[in-house]
């Protein structure tokens, strides 16, 4: 939840995606500068911060990887509630990584509606030659949706920063929106506050679709 | 002698286990034996003896803290909560979210709505001092039956609570606010009993909310400040609260906790390569980090506080990401640690799981399970259960048939086939284990079990024997003593003797038996 009134923003991201598209190489080259090193110190990659300032206000980004594979997809509404913003990757070169991203936005606009920045992800741009997603397409596609569309190479460092600070500006802009709308009052509404739990039913899903994407 | 048959007592009766009042749940040693409902009902009067200690404890920090602050203070702050006087507490009509319009700092302006001031009059009626009086009178009748308990509790809230106040002291003017807050809050939680889990969560964390809101502008917005506080505030409400709220018998967190308990066992059969999980355990320093990963994670059961549970995950996790990295030599992803630390919950089986999760769910500082780090291995762990529990043949690589015959323990994975016996020797000699080993690690560390269980045993005799020994060694040397001292007594019979004659010049003597005491003698010549 985005915390801290004004003054600074906590932001949890939840990065999801098919295996092997390059989630992890992406934080690791976002929050470390690091790829494929072989002399990475990092411990780990499942759970990486970063501090920004954007426009004067402090920003407290939490990345959160999830694990990907196909027996724990069942998992994700557990991993996902409560974050401001989701990094839908796909990779340029696999179309099927592109399909399991469209089933991933289903759902998160089923269970999480439009509190939720959407990013969509093409990564490894830099073997274009093999590309198999057409860029037109995917970016038609997360216009459709309600969600922006990058292409970054976690190889080359490309697009990467643009990504997440271009993201952190729309999940500001959706907090302070928030903040109006409960008529400035610093607290979180009671439902939203509420931690991780475990509950087998769906929650009520949410009114599907729309633009979130505010102006 | 009877301690022979004693000793043999190390096997544990399945009833042994059971709750001593035969309600067919578990016992806990922590409950004397029996499980939290029973526990629950035999000792409510010493939780009820527990409450009012508190609050006699409450009161007495709140004197200290009177004496510490009345030389920098003004007699206005007194007079407030002085003013009501309401006699008896109002559970059953008292708002839910009462304690939301807490007494504000008299920094702050008062942005509240009229609706909130009305609150505020009504709430502090249950707050006032009198209300604290209400429990004593049950305390007279109250009977105590387990004071070791009770006091070892309340010794260390007494410690949390000097902790606390100490920590607010830096504080100066809010500190004092903050620790009448929250002492008004437990209070009002006293009369909650009845509310269910979901409730008393929301009343927790409304006032956290609350709490945090004010600081927030005391502090003028550094979140450090608020979050350093706020942690010390959640250690210290938890710790008071933690008996009443913790596995409260309104939910069916018990029923869970043992659902889970006997799923993770039936699992046994569950192997590391299954799951996909890149730790390779031959490495020593990785099997190393394995054990104190179970250690960690086991070990949040014995915590009280919210954020303690979470510390302990979080200890779990990082050794469970050493252990990924020595194996792997990269940083550990999602991918690899959610395995591994479903691995480790169905090894370590830590007690309680449900109870605990559920607890820290409800009453943590929601902002450290939302963004922060121990919010995510909390998530982590969340998964893990959720995981455990739909888990199927398909989410380990395996056929149904495969995973019932599992199940049902007809077969081990461990051997292609489920027919035919054990290569299992029986006389159980150093040899044969051996070579089951080849067969079977499993076998193997059951034999290597066995042996040191063997050699325990011989030692406990060995042991047993020497004490026995000492102890007749004793006794003989007790009775050596004694014949000593009889012998010397026979030999010298003790005469009364009159007392020795006194020397010449006493002045005392007594003149009549002397003889005369020398005259000169003249002699002429
Ligand atoms: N050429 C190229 N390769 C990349 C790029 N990003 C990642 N890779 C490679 O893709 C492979 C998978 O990368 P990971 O970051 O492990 O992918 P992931 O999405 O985290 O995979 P899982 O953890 O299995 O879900 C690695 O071999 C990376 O080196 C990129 O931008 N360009
Ligand atoms: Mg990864």
């Amino acid at each position: 939840m985005a915390a801290g009134g004004s003054r600074s923003f906590s932001f949890k991201v939840v990065l999801l995606g098919e295996g092997c598209v390059g989630k992890t190489s992406l934080v690791l080259r976002y929050c470390e500068n690091k790829f494929n090193d072989k002399h990475i110190t990092t411990l780990q990659a499942s759970f990486l911060t970063k501090k920004l300032n954007i426009t004067g206000k402090r920003v407290n980004l939490a990345i959160w990887d999830t694990a990907g594979q196909e027996r724990f997809h069942a998992l994700g509404p557990i991993y996902y509630r409560d974050s401001n913003g989701a990094v839908l990757v796909y990779d340029v070169t696999d179309e099927d990584s592109f399909l399991k991203v469209k089933n991933w936005v289903k759902e998160l606009r089923k269970m999480l509606g439009n509190d939720i920045c959407l990013c969509i992800v093409g990564n490894k741009i830099d073997l274009d030659k093999d590309r198999h997603v057409a860029v037109d397409e995917a970016e038609r596609y997360a216009e459709s949706v309600g969600a922006r569309h990058y292409h970054t190479s976690a190889k080359l460092n490309k697009g990467i920063e643009e990504l997440f600070l271009d993201l952190c500006k729309r999940m500001m802009e959706t907090a302070q929106a928030d903040e109006r709308l409960k008529g400035g009052g610093a607290g979180q509404s009671v439902a939203s506050r509420r931690g991780v739990q475990i509950v087998d039913d769906e929650p009520q899903a949410a009114a599907a679709g729309g633009c979130c994407s505010s102006g | 002698m009877s301690q022979r048959t004693e000793r043999r007592g190390i096997h544990v009766d399945q009833s042994e286990l059971l709750c001593k009042k035969g309600c067919g749940y578990y016992g806990n040693a922590a409950w004397q034996g029996l499980c939290s409902k029973c526990w629950r009902e035999e000792y409510q009067r010493a939780r009820q003896k527990q409450i009012q200690e508190d609050w006699a404890l409450a009161e007495k920090l709140q004197r200290e803290e009177e004496v510490a602050y009345a030389s920098s203070q003004g007699p206005q702050s007194q007079s407030q909560s002085q003013s009501q006087s309401q006699p008896q507490p109002l559970a059953q009509s008292t708002p839910p979210h009462g304690h939301a319009s807490l007494a504000p700092f008299s920094k702050f302006e008062e942005k509240k709505t009229n609706e909130k001031m009305r609150k505020v009059t009504t709430v502090k009626k249950f707050f006032s001092p009198s209300t604290r009086m209400a429990p004593k009178k049950e305390s007279q009748e109250g009977k105590t039956p387990s004071p070791s308990i009770s006091r070892q509790t309340s010794m260390e809230t007494d410690r949390v609570s000097k902790d606390f106040l100490e920590f607010l002291k830096n504080l100066q003017r809010p500190g004092r606010e903050i620790h009448k807050q929250c002492r008004a809050f437990i209070e009002s939680m006293a009369n909650k009993k009845d509310l269910g889990a979901d409730e008393l969560s929301e009343c927790v964390q409304d006032f956290y909310q609350n709490l945090s809101d004010r600081l927030m502008s005391h502090f003028k917005g550094s979140s450090e400040s608020v979050e350093r506080v706020m942690d010390q505030v959640e250690k210290y409400i938890m710790t008071r609260l933690y008996k009443s709220v913790f596995c409260p018998e309104t939910t069916d967190d018990e029923k869970k906790d043992l659902a889970t308990q006997h799923r993770i066992r039936a699992l046994h059969w569950v192997t590391i390569e299954m799951l996909c999980v890149s730790m390779d355990e031959e490495i020593p320093e990785v099997s190393d980090n394995v054990v104190k990963a179970i250690t960690d994670v086991i070990e949040m059961d014995s915590k009280r506080v919210p954020r303690d549970k979470l510390a302990c995950i979080t200890q779990c996790s990082k050794h469970i990401f050493t252990a990924i990295k020595i194996t792997k030599n990269e940083p550990a992803s999602a991918d690899d640690f959610l395995p591994a630390l479903i691995y480790i919950v169905l090894k370590a089986n830590p007690p309680r799981l449900q109870s605990n999760i559920q607890y820290i769910t409800r009453f943590c500082n929601p902002s450290r399970l939302m963004t922060g780090e121990d919010g995510y291995y909390f998530t982590n762990l969340c998964c893990a259960v959720a995981f455990i529990e739909k888990l199927d043949g398909q989410s380990l690589n395996l056929s149904t048939e495969e995973f019932e015959r599992y199940m049902s323990g007809q077969a081990s994975p461990r051997r292609p086939t489920d027919d035919g016996s054990w290569p299992l020797e029986v006389d159980g000699s150093a040899s044969s284990s051996t070579t089951t080993a080849a067969v079977n690690p499993v076998l193997a560390q059951l034999h290597h079990n066995l042996e040191l269980l063997s050699s325990l045993n011989i030692r406990q005799d060995r042991l047993a024997e020497a004490a026995q020994g000492l102890q007749a060694e004793l006794a003989s040397w007790e009775e050596g003593v004694q014949r000593e001292v009889q012998d010397i007594l026979e030999r010298y019979p003790l005469e009364i003797r009159p007392p020795p004659e006194s020397a010449i010049d006493t002045e005392n003597a007594e003149s009549d038996r002397l003889p005369p005491p020398l005259t000169p003698q003249v002699f002429a010549g």
